[in-house]
């Protein structure tokens, strides 16, 4: 039973840290650009099978197409900004029907191109270490690991170089921040890429984890929000924290019940804290 | 009404009773017919709830309540249909004015993503209450909304044409009712919320109040739909009723203009018909809807109904262009 309860928490942490990624990326976005994006959890699937076909039938190591991959999405993510965004950005309702529609447009090629049968990737690490009891596989420590370096270089960027602090700026007012003199459309580009990267890494992460699959973005999408609720819009630390209670409490409650009934209860209190305190852990919008 | 305004509607009603008889001979375009006027009342319900400017993503999330509601009623309790189809719209109600006391109290994108997760919370809870719901496997067999004989005239609604033209008149039904809540006070209300809720508080209104009663007639319409579904089909899964499902019904409303009344009729006929036009392309047919959508987006805010006006404002443009140059 303890066993269990240790191997519960340690896989709820590795899936929590998948989550932390989508929602960093998300909060980014949507801080610097005011746009959910809806199609994150796309991009999170794109993200996956560009490491498959990389890695898998490209031969090329997982990392390297991990990186390929960031870059990759990254990229897209810019030209997303650039030629579809920018022009509604501001208003809400034209950006998230946008996104949407960019969301049933990447699934259904995903469908085409892809096909509906699930993908693998091969482990990276293949091997569990035994730790009291507790089998912690190498993958999903790689994971968490990656998971934490990820993090800490986007707090680094952020807190210490000029460009995070223009994002910083342009989060709490992108007019006052215009007239200081910052780019505020290429910040934007730049914080597209960056969090359309970090979603590429989170897929591909996931994808070796468990499989692929052209609809594995819709669950990435609704954990991504679940978490940015649960941590607060707009901030890392809520992110990270939102994403590690989450990937707990989906992975404990699954172990006593079943991973339906696991959802269930996440869903409910995400619901609970819009109506009781939409802020968050750590919001401020 | 205006003569104008009960001339339109006569024909409507003239014109809905003509179609089913024009198709009855294929069975493929009484389904579309049927399918139409089930995505028509869903879209103009969403359209409703919409028009205090709250965007809910769970439309179809009450369909479900109101499909499995119905059809649970008519299967496990014997419930005849002429109270089962009425009470799948009042329990889709009911559940939308539970939860719509807290949810209207938030915002925009907020409300959204309140409507989004308690969607999926449905969804996941029919998957999960398989011995009410039949789980995963879905629930089969529900029964056909039976007979009706007089005047030694006997129709039989397991038919197709028969179901369509009670789908049909029940759409009218539906649109006549919402039709005269948009031209009645209580439209204008919502108009006035829609456009400032501070300002429409600040002169009395219960905002709160008008939100939760259109959140919950609109529900109730959903909730018909999905029982007309659920006859129809004679089938129900879980998954009918999932997330992508309300996006469309969305898209059909955004697609077709949110302002006008006939919008989302036009919106939703639009994008029932074509994509069964091209039927064969299955797998891309979900990129129609993408396309629609952007053309909407980015060249006609106003939605596909705004079409005629917009060609007739470039018409004058260019023949003022040409007038001026003569």
């Amino acid at each position: 039973m303890w066993g269990g309860l240790w191997q519960g928490i340690f896989n709820g942490l590795a899936s929590g840290w998948i989550y932390v990624l989508v929602a960093l990326g998300l909060t980014l976005i949507f801080s610097i650009m005011r746009i959910l994006l809806f199609a994150h959890g796309e991009i999170y699937m794109l993200g996956a099978y560009v490491v498959y076909y990389v890695c898998v039938k490209g031969g090329i190591h997982f990392f390297w197409a991990l990186m390929i991959s960031a870059l990759t999405l990254g990229l897209l993510g810019i030209i997303l900004e650039k030629y579809m965004f920018r022009r509604i950005r501001g208003e809400m309702e034209p950006a998230v029907l946008a996104a949407i529609g960019l969301t049933l447009l990447f699934q259904t090629l995903a469908v085409i191109a892809f096909g509906t049968y699930l993908k693998y990737i091969p482990s990276i690490f293949p091997g569990v270490l035994k730790l009291g009891g507790v089998r912690l596989s190498w993958d999903r420590l790689l994971v968490v690991l990656i998971g934490l370096v990820l993090t800490l270089a986007l707090l680094l960027v952020i807190h210490k170089t000029k460009v995070g602090k223009a994002m910083l700026a342009i989060s709490h007012d992108p007019e006052a921040a215009a007239l200081q003199g910052i780019n505020v459309n290429r910040i934007s580009s730049l914080s597209m890429g960056i969090g359309c990267a970090l979603a590429a890494i989170a897929g591909g992460l996931m994808g070796s984890l468990l499989q692929l699959a052209p609809y594995m973005g819709t669950f990435a999408i609704t954990k991504g929000i679940a978490v940015i609720i649960l941590g607060g819009i707009g901030s890392i630390l809520g992110a990270v924290l939102g994403g590690l209670i989450l990937g707990l409490v989906d992975s404990l409650v699954a172990l006593f019940t079943s991973g339906t009934i696991a959802a269930i209860v996440g869903f409910c209190v995400i619901i609970l804290i819009l109506l009781i305190r939409p802020k968050g852990l750590f919001g401020h919008d | 009404m205006r003569l104008g305004r009960i001339l339109n509607f006569v024909l409507l009603v003239i014109f809905v009773f003509l179609i089913p008889i024009f198709f009855r001979s294929s069975n493929y375009y009484l389904i579309v017919l049927i399918l139409c006027g089930i995505n028509i009342i869903l879209t103009s319900s969403l359209r409703l709830i919409a028009s205090v400017g709250q965007m809910s993503m769970g439309t179809m999330a009450f369909a479900g309540i109101g499909a499995y509601t119905s059809a649970i009623l008519m299967m496990k309790l014997g419930f005849p249909i002429w109270a089962a189809f009425p009470l799948a719209g009042f329990i889709a109600m009911v559940v939308a004015a539970v939860i719509a006391f807290p949810f209207v109290r938030v915002t925009g994108i907020y409300f959204a993503m309140l409507t989004l997760f308690f969607g999926e919370v449905v969804r996941l809870v029919i998957s999960e209450w398989s011995s009410m719901t039949g789980g995963t496997t879905g629930l089969f067999g529900i029964p056909s909304i039976g007979t009706l004989s007089f005047f030694g005239i006997h129709i039989d609604f397991a038919h197709l044409l028969p179901y369509c033209y009670f789908v049909l008149i029940v759409m009218v039904l539906t649109l006549l009712i919402l039709y005269r809540i948009d031209r009645s006070h209580l439209g204008t209300t919502l108009a006035a919320i829609e456009r400032d809720e501070n300002v429409s508080a600040s002169v009395g209104i219960n905002v709160i109040k008008f939100k939760v009663i259109t959140f919950c007639i609109g529900c109730f319409f959903a909730g018909i739909a999905g029982s007309l579904y659920a006859h129809y089909l004679r089938v129900l899964n879980a998954e009918t009723f999932g997330l992508f499902p309300s996006i469309y019904v969305l898209i059909y409303m955004v697609a077709g203009g949110r302002k006008k009344f006939s919008g989302p009729i036009v919106g939703a006929l639009v994008l029932t018909v074509i994509p069964e036009m091209f039927r064969i392309l299955k797998q891309y047919q979900p990129l129609i809807f993408v396309a629609v959508l952007f053309l909407v987006l980015f060249f006609m805010r106003g939605g596909l109904v705004d079409l005629p006006e917009k060609i007739r404002s470039r018409v004058r443009t260019v023949n003022e262009g040409r007038a001026s140059n003569a």
